[in-house]
C-alpha cells in the first residue's frame, strides 16, 4: 500500500515535469523550425511539419552587415565588461573577506541598491556625460555603465567563493610572508578559478541580453545584438526570416554557456546567499 | 598597511559612484528643471512632480505597472513553487529536467518577444490558427483586454524558472530528519510540504518575492518589443513611459522625474528586503 502511494507521487511528479518541459521547449522549437523553413513554407496553413530545411535565413543574416556588426559588438562589450568587473571585484572581495572594514554593511547595502536600480535611471545622465567625455556609443561606455549591475554581482559571487576557502590557507599565506597582492595572485586566484569562470559567464549572459540601457546609450557603432534582434520587429512588413534567425543566434550561445555554469546558477540568482 | 583594504575597495567605490550615485544626483537635480532636449533648462521647482502626479495618464501607467507586477509575480511564484515541490521528488532525470527548464532565463527579453510574436501573430501565428477552428478570433497584442494578460503570460514563461530553480535548491537543502519523523507520525505529503518544507525555506520565499517584484516593476523589454505600450495606454509601464517621454517627446526632465519617483519605490523595496532578511 505504502509503495503504491509513493509511486503515485512519483508519477504525478513526472507528469508535471513533462508538461513544464513541453511548455518551455515548444516556443523555442517552433521559432527554430520557422528559422530553417524557406520563405514560401514559413506560414502555410495548415503548417508543414515535414519540409526541406534551409539555412538561407542564416546566410542572409551573415551577409547583413548591420546585424553581423551587432553580434560582434556584443561580443566585445561582453568581454570588456567581464574583464573589468571580475578584476575589480576580486580585490574588493578579498578586502571584504580578509579585513575588518568600517561601513561594511553600508557598502554591501549600496551594492544591493546599485544592482536593483531601474535601468532607465542611468540612461539620460549617462547620455549627457558620455557626450562630454566622448564615450557615447562606444564599447567602453557600455562596459562602464554595465558595471552598475555586474560589479555588485561579481563582488558577491567572488566573496562567497572566497569564504569557502579554509582559514588555515589564509594563515599559511601570512606566515610565508606573502603580501596581499601576492596572496591574491599566488594563492586565492588559482583556488577560485571555477568561481571566476562561473561569475564571468553569468555576467556575460546578463550583458548579452541587456536592452534598455543599450537602446539609450548606443546609436550605431556600439549597438549590441539585442538592438540588432529588435531591428527586425516591424509593424508594416515583417522580415520573419531575419526575426526568427536573429533571435535563435542570440539565444544559442547563452544556453550553451549556461550549461557550463549550471552548478553555480542558483548561487548566482540568489547573489551568493544559497549554494547550488 | 592599515589602509590596504580601502585601497582594494577604491576601484569598486569609484566605479559604483560614477555609475550609481552620479545618475541619481543628476536625475534628482534636473527633475527640478523644465528641460526639453535642445532648449534652455529652466528651474521650475516641484513643477515636474506636480504635473506628473496630477496627470491622469501617469496614474494609469502606475496602475498598469503594478497590475503587471502583481499578476506576473503571483503566477511565477505559485507555478515556480508548485513545480519545485513536484520535481523535488524526482531522482532519475532531474538534472536534465532542470537544465531544460532553465533555458527561458537565458533568453533575452527581446528574443522572448520574438518567440511569442511569431506564435501569436494574428495573420500567421500558429495559436490564432488553432483558435480559429473553435471560432475564436484572437488578437493577442492588439486588443485592449488581451494585451496585458498576454504580456503577463510572456513574463511568466520567461521568469518562472527563476523561482523554480531557487526554491528547488532550497527544498534539496532541507535536512531529512524532520521529514522522516513527520512521516512516521503519519503526516500526509501535503501536510509535510505545508508545515515543514515551506516554513523551512521562508527566507528563500522572501528573496524570490522581493527580487521578482522589483524585476517585474522594472518591466521594459517585453512591453517595448511587443505592444510598445499600446493599444492606447493599455500596457504602458513606468520604464517604457520614461523611455517614450525622453526619446519621442524629448522631455528630458519629465522622464528623469518619472525615474526618480520610480527609484524611490525600488529603493524602498530593497531596504525592506535587507531589513526583513536579517530577522528571518
Amino acid at each position: 500500500m505504502k509503495k503504491i502511494k509513493k509511486h503515485k507521487h512519483l508519477i504525478s511528479a513526472y507528469i508535471v515535469s513533462f508538461v513544464a518541459v513541453a511548455f518551455t521547449l515548444l516556443p523555442v522549437t517552433w521559432l527554430f523550425m520557422l528559422s530553417i523553413k524557406s520563405k514560401g513554407e514559413t506560414f502555410t496553413k495548415p503548417p508543414k511539419w515535414i519540409f526541406d530545411p534551409t539555412i538561407n535565413n542564416y546566410i542572409k543574416l551573415w551577409d547583413n552587415d548591420l546585424f553581423k556588426d551587432t553580434f560582434f559588438n556584443s561580443i566585445f562589450i561582453t568581454l570588456i565588461s567581464i574583464v573589468l568587473s571580475v578584476t575589480i571585484a576580486l580585490f574588493a572581495a578579498y578586502a571584504l573577506k580578509r579585513y575588518q572594514i568600517k561601513f561594511k554593511t553600508a557598502f554591501m547595502q549600496w551594492l544591493l541598491l546599485a544592482y536593483m536600480l531601474p535601468e532607465f535611471l542611468f540612461v539620460l545622465p549617462m547620455f549627457a556625460i558620455y557626450q562630454t567625455l566622448g564615450i557615447y556609443d562606444t564599447y567602453l561606455g557600455m562596459a562602464i555603465i554595465y558595471q552598475v549591475h555586474v560589479l555588485p554581482f561579481s563582488i558577491w559571487m567572488l566573496r562567497s567563493f572566497l569564504e569557502e576557502i579554509p582559514k588555515e590557507i589564509d594563515d599559511a599565506a601570512i606566515i610565508d610572508g606573502c603580501g596581499p597582492l601576492q596572496a591574491i595572485y599566488r594563492i586565492y586566484l588559482p583556488l577560485i578559478i571555477p568561481g571566476i569562470v562561473a561569475t564571468a559567464i553569468l555576467n556575460g549572459i546578463w550583458v548579452w541580453n541587456e536592452l534598455a540601457i543599450a537602446l539609450g546609450l548606443t546609436f550605431f557603432d556600439a549597438q549590441p545584438i539585442t538592438v540588432g534582434v529588435a531591428s527586425f520587429r516591424g509593424y508594416a512588413s515583417i522580415d520573419w526570416g531575419g526575426m526568427t534567425g536573429s533571435a535563435i543566434i542570440s539565444i544559442i550561445p547563452m544556453v550553451l554557456f549556461a550549461a557550463f555554469a549550471q552548478k553555480h546558477i542558483v548561487k548566482g540568482l540568489t547573489l551568493g546567499s544559497v549554494k547550488g | 598597511m592599515k589602509h590596504t583594504p580601502y585601497f582594494f575597495l577604491l576601484p569598486s567605490i569609484l566605479i559604483l559612484s560614477f555609475t550609481s550615485l552620479y545618475p541619481i544626483c543628476y536625475s534628482i537635480y534636473y527633475s527640478f528643471f523644465n528641460w526639453r532636449w535642445g532648449d534652455e533648462k529652466d528651474f521650475i521647482g516641484l513643477g515636474n512632480y506636480l504635473t506628473l502626479l496630477t496627470d491622469k495618464e501617469f496614474w494609469i501607467i502606475i496602475k498598469n505597472t503594478f497590475v503587471f507586477a502583481f499578476f506576473a509575480c503571483f503566477f511565477e511564484i505559485v507555478i515556480g513553487v508548485f513545480l519545485a515541490i513536484y520535481i523535488d521528488r524526482i531522482k532519475i532525470g532531474s538534472t536534465i529536467i532542470r537544465t531544460i527548464l532553465l533555458i527561458p532565463l537565458m533568453v533575452s527579453g527581446i528574443s522572448v518577444t520574438m518567440l511569442f510574436k511569431v506564435m501569436l501573430d494574428n495573420m500567421f501565428g500558429i495559436i490564432p490558427y488553432f483558435l480559429s477552428f473553435v471560432n475564436i478570433k484572437s488578437n493577442f497584442f492588439g486588443s485592449y483586454t488581451a494585451a496585458m494578460p498576454t504580456i503577463i503570460g510572456l513574463d511568466v514563461w520567461w521568469q518562472t524558472s527563476f523561482v523554480f530553480i531557487i526554491i528547488l535548491a532550497g527544498l534539496k537543502s532541507i535536512p531529512h530528519e524532520p521529514i522522516e519523523a513527520a512521516k512516521m507520525d503519519g503526516a500526509s505529503e501535503w501536510e509535510i510540504t505545508r508545515y515543514i518544507r515551506l516554513p523551512m525555506i521562508r527566507s528563500l520565499l522572501l528573496l524570490v518575492l522581493i527580487f521578482r517584484s522589483i524585476d517585474t516593476l522594472k518591466v521594459f523589454d517585453i512591453v517595448w518589443g511587443t505592444t510598445g505600450g499600446g493599444p492606447g495606454l493599455a500596457t504602458e509601464a513606468l520604464q517604457t513611459y520614461a523611455y517614450r517621454v525622453a526619446y519621442s517627446f524629448l522631455e528630458m526632465s519629465k522622464s528623469m522625474t518619472v525615474m526618480v519617483l520610480f527609484s524611490i519605490v525600488v529603493i524602498f523595496l530593497t531596504v525592506l528586503y535587507s531589513r526583513l532578511n536579517k530577522d528571518l
